[in-house]
């Protein structure tokens, strides 16, 4: 869900991945770094609301921390519906993170197109010398996906800032695209809504025409 | 073919799809009727605009006319019908409708056409065909949205936006009506998801208005967005009230869903927080109060009427949930925990809940706010408790059938026990607040009634001291004095001219005189010796008590008011001697019942200087001037005196009293006012038997002499009087012979 009102975009974000990958970490470490943020008070970090202004842009990320155990997995698509972007978290020391990571590159891909941003983020780079994801194998499946990927240290607060920037951009650069095929297709698609609801139509006319 | 039996294809959509039809969707289901109805209205727009052009063909009117007879309205199916001669090719009609679809377009737009035509030349189709279209529509305008919407929205809108002009009031208000009937109109016709959409699209509406608008043009975003969370709030606080119509509306599964999910909740009971993997501890009381609170936040939610208001519930019970202690709250944490307390709040309609605040809310709200987000939570809890299975909880798959299998009653762990306890300690605790403040209060009220009692207590002392003062100030002999005197010269006074008139020689006036003389020549002795003269007259009145009441009784009988005067004086007479006893010598005794005070209050003055004498002949004159006839009344008075002087015929007349007074004083009483009314001359004299006869009833010896030797003579004018005499038993018969003539007649 976008929207661009009075120059701010509103876009939603997924922090998806497996349970302790550092979804949270992240988060916490992106949003917290800045000082004019106001949830830094606060220990709760999953939802957090993160402004920034991006090619004169205004743009408010909100961020969705989401539960990654595996049980929960199929409670996914109520998570990421009408996001407008998703950062797929996996630990480069967990093979298996990597596996979890590519299940829901496909299942986002399945559900929701190509509408939606994706970012691949290997988590825990400083653990560097653990690496159990080669980067070669991460790099050429993000490719194949139509993803970016990103190394990150919410440790070290390694990458995450440049993450989320990229995002911000690709999001803005979809919606503008969007917005463009859209509105033609939302006024082909308005044609058909005034046909279907004339009198929808006429009591706007009506009603606006009261206001 | 009509018949009784409704066959089961004829409730079904008339178009031929599986789904059932709507009489008042004309038979189609909600779909059909829908395309219908849009089809109709193209046609319509078509026909309008090439209504000349179409007229002239009129070879197709016949069966046109014929359809418009057989339904109301334009349906596919019975066009088709008619092109088929026969109703029951139902299926056949389905086959066209597929296959001919385009044929079918075309010829419905003739038709419609044709149908305009027609309609213009007979009038009498226009009009019926018209009400009828306009009736669905009509419908709805007129219901009328109670205006308690609009002014709860204006009071609102003064206490939450004081700085925004009154033009965006009044545009929201004016937004949110027409948003509300625009609701209420298609809710009937629309399935809940068009409806929702239609909402939906009625908040970008209002978004659009803001934004175009110049009355919204200062405006911040952020007062924007409260602006529509402020319409949102009221339009669904209405529309919530409304049954079926936002709020698990009809034809949908809410309901059903709300119970099912209660239901597998409380099956479910049994899953603890060991199950879901989050850590909760059990033994701390701040997690249980964290906990309590989510989920009586939880189970607030149903209450709230608005979108907005319930998604602040989640939001308030998810920070709860949050704040349990344990580790760094993050979403994988949010999530067991936040199940877990759903598993044990069971909230009341949760389902319906859910699809309302997704329906309904401002989408906008619910997919980048807090609020959304921590309400996608819940609704991935509820989703997850939905599909709740073994694996989910990492247990064993049997053990999970063993734990379902159990009776509800039986499962749940010692939390629920505690989560119970929880919720009795809370209110055992408000309980307690609460009995403390009554407490409080108690002691308050308590200390004021205290007070109010001791503010009581003083008061009495101050009056009583005031009442001192003012007895100390005003010389205590005088009142007395001045009051005795003028009761005594009451009735001395008024007595002896009485009779001296009739009766010179009467035997009441010494002993009055005596009293009055002595009381008119005490006016400087002490109050003790006052009260003591006083006591001369409370002798009598163990006997004038007949007195009064036969004069009671008099005034009941005859309110003349020449009488009624001196009745009045005589009793204030009685009750002075009565309360001088009680009393003693305070003025106090007197003020009460006596009219007269401001004279007395005048008078001691001049009578501390003046001596008896002046004030005497004042008081005399007055009554004198005053009343002649009342006279009489007071003439008698002396003999109430006498009756302590043990004279025989006392006795005797003293017998009758009971049984004489009523009657012969009815009698005369008639009589007596006729006189009184004549003349004052004559009232005097008539009045004064007729007074003798009142009192002789009770008193024997009255002043007059010559009616007292009328019971003895027997020898009178009047027949009444002889009936006293007569008999006790005679005087009982008296009262019908109200009229002298009966009297005499017996």
């Amino acid at each position: 869900m976008s929207t661009a009102r009075n120059g701010t975009h509103n876009f939603k974000v997924v922090l998806l991945g497996e349970g302790s990958v550092g979804k949270t970490s992240l988060l916490l470490r992106y949003v917290e770094d800045k000082f004019n943020e106001r949830h830094t008070s606060t220990l709760q970090a999953t939802f957090l609301n993160k402004k920034i202004n991006l090619n004169d842009k205004r743009i408010n990320l909100a961020i969705w921390d989401t539960a990654g155990q595996e049980k929960f997995h199929a409670l996914g698509p109520i998570y990421y519906r009408n996001s407008n972007g998703a950062i797929l978290v996996y630990d480069i020391t967990e093979a298996d993170s990597f596996v979890k990571v590519k299940n829901w590159v496909k299942e986002l891909r399945r559900m929701l197109g190509s509408d939606i941003v994706l970012i691949i983020a290997g988590n825990k780079i400083d653990l560097e010398h653990e690496q159990a994801v080669p980067t070669e194998e991460a790099e050429s499946f993000s490719k194949s996906v139509g993803a970016q990927h990103y190394y990150t240290s919410a440790k070290v607060n390694y990458g995450i800032e440049e993450l989320f920037l990229v995002l911000a951009q690709l999001m803005l650069q979809k919606f503008e695209q969007g917005s463009q095929t859209n509105h033609e297709a939302s006024r082909a698609s308005q044609v058909l809504i005034v046909d279907d609801d004339e009198p929808a139509h006429r009591s706007c006319c009506f009603n606006s025409s009261r206001m | 073919m009509p018949s009784l039996r409704i066959d089961q294809s004829d409730l079904k959509c008339k178009n031929g799809c599986d789904y059932y039809g709507n009489p008042q969707w004309q038979g189609y289901c909600s779909k059909c009727h829908r395309e219908q109805l849009q089809r109709q209205r193209r046609a319509e727009k078509a026909s309008a605009a090439s209504a000349s052009a179409t007229l002239p063909r009129q070879e197709q009117k016949k069966p046109e006319r014929g359809l418009k007879k057989s339904v109301s309205g334009f349906r596919v199916g019975d066009i088709t019908e008619t092109g088929a001669e026969k109703a029951g090719a139902r299926t056949q009609v389905v086959v066209s409708l597929h296959s001919f679809s385009k044929f079918e377009e075309k010829r419905l737009r003739q038709s419609e056409t044709l149908k305009k035509a027609n309609l213009l030349k007979f009038s009498v189709f226009k009009k019926s065909s018209a009400e009828e279209h306009e009736q669905s529509e009509r419908r709805p305008q007129e219901f009328k949205i109670p205006s308690m919407v609009n002014e709860g929205m204006k009071r609102d809108f003064r206490a939450r936006f004081p700085q925004l002009p009154g033009q965006v009031d009044r545009d929201a208000r004016v937004f949110a009506h027409s948003f509300i009937m625009d609701v209420i109109k298609c809710s009937n016709v629309m399935s809940v998801d068009e409806l929702s959409e239609r909402v939906q699209r009625q908040y970008q509406r209002f978004i659009r208005h803001m934004d175009t608008s110049q009355h919204f043009a200062g405006l911040e975003q952020d007062t924007k967005e409260l602006l529509i969370d402020f319409v949102e709030k009221h339009v669904m606080t209405y529309l919530h009230e409304l049954p079926g119509v936002v709020f698990s509306p009809a034809g949908t599964e809410d309901e059903r869903a709300d119970r099912a999910l209660s239901e597998r909740i409380q099956q479910l009971g049994w899953v603890g927080e060991r199950h879901l993997d989050c850590d909760l501890d059990r033994s701390n009381a701040a997690c249980r109060q964290q906990l309590y609170k989510a989920i009586s936040e939880l189970l607030g939610m149903d209450g709230c009427a608005a979108p907005g208001g319930k998604l602040a519930r989640v939001r308030r019970c998810c920070r709860h949930v949050l704040a349990l202690p344990g580790p760094p709250a993050s979403a994988d944490e949010l999530l067991p925990r936040l199940i877990f307390t759903v598993l044990k709040a069971n909230p009341p309609r949760l389902v319906s809940n859910i699809n309302f605040v997704t329906r309904f809310c401002n989408a906008q709200r619910l997919m980048t706010g807090e609020g959304g987000y921590y309400f996608t939570n819940l609704c991935c809890a509820v989703s997850f408790i939905e599909n709740l299975s073994a694996e989910s909880l990492n247990m064993d798959k049997q053990e999970f059938d063993c734990y379902m299998a159990m009776p509800a009653s039986i499962g749940g762990s010692a939390w629920a026990a505690a989560l119970s306890l929880c919720a009795c300690a809370r209110e055992a605790e408000e309980q307690r607040a609460q009995a403390e403040r009554m407490l409080q209060q108690l002691h308050e009220i308590d200390a004021r009634s205290k007070a109010l009692a001791d503010n009581a207590a003083s008061f009495e002392e101050q009056i009583a001291k005031k009442v001192q003062d003012v007895l100390a100030k005003t010389p205590l002999e005088i009142k007395p004095r001045r009051e005795l005197p003028r009761f005594g010269k009451f009735k001395s006074i008024a007595a002896a001219p009485l009779i001296d008139i009739d009766t010179p020689t009467s035997a009441p006036d010494p002993a009055p005189t005596p009293a009055t003389l002595q009381l008119e020549a005490t006016p400087q002795h002490t109050p003790n010796e006052l009260q003591k003269e006083h006591e001369i007259p409370v002798v009598e009145t163990t006997v004038v008590e007949d007195k009064q009441e036969i004069l009671d009784f008099q005034v009941l009988e005859k309110p003349s008011p020449s009488k009624s005067p001196n009745n009045l004086d005589e009793k204030w007479d009685l009750k002075q001697t009565n309360s001088m006893e009680l009393l003693t010598p305070s003025p106090l005794g007197f003020t009460p019942f006596d009219s007269r005070s401001i004279d007395e209050l005048v008078t001691p003055e001049d009578f501390g200087t003046e001596n008896l004498a002046p004030g005497l002949s004042n008081i005399n004159y007055d009554i004198d001037l005053s009343d002649f006839s009342g006279d009489n009344s007071l003439a008698e008075d002396p003999p109430k005196s006498e009756p302590k002087d043990p004279f025989s015929p006392d006795g005797i007349k003293k017998e009758f009293d009971p049984f004489a007074p009523l009657p012969s004083r009815s009698e005369y009483s008639a009589i007596l006012e006729t006189f009184d009314e004549f003349s004052l001359v004559d009232a005097r004299n008539v009045s004064s038997e007729a007074f003798e006869v009142v009192h002789r009833g009770r008193d024997p010896f009255s002043p007059v002499l010559t009616e007292q030797t009328d019971p003895f003579s027997t020898a009178n004018q009047h027949t009444s009087l002889l009936d006293d005499k007569e008999s006790p038993t005679a005087e009982c018969l008296l009262p019908s012979p109200l009229q002298p003539q009966t009297s005499k007649s017996t």
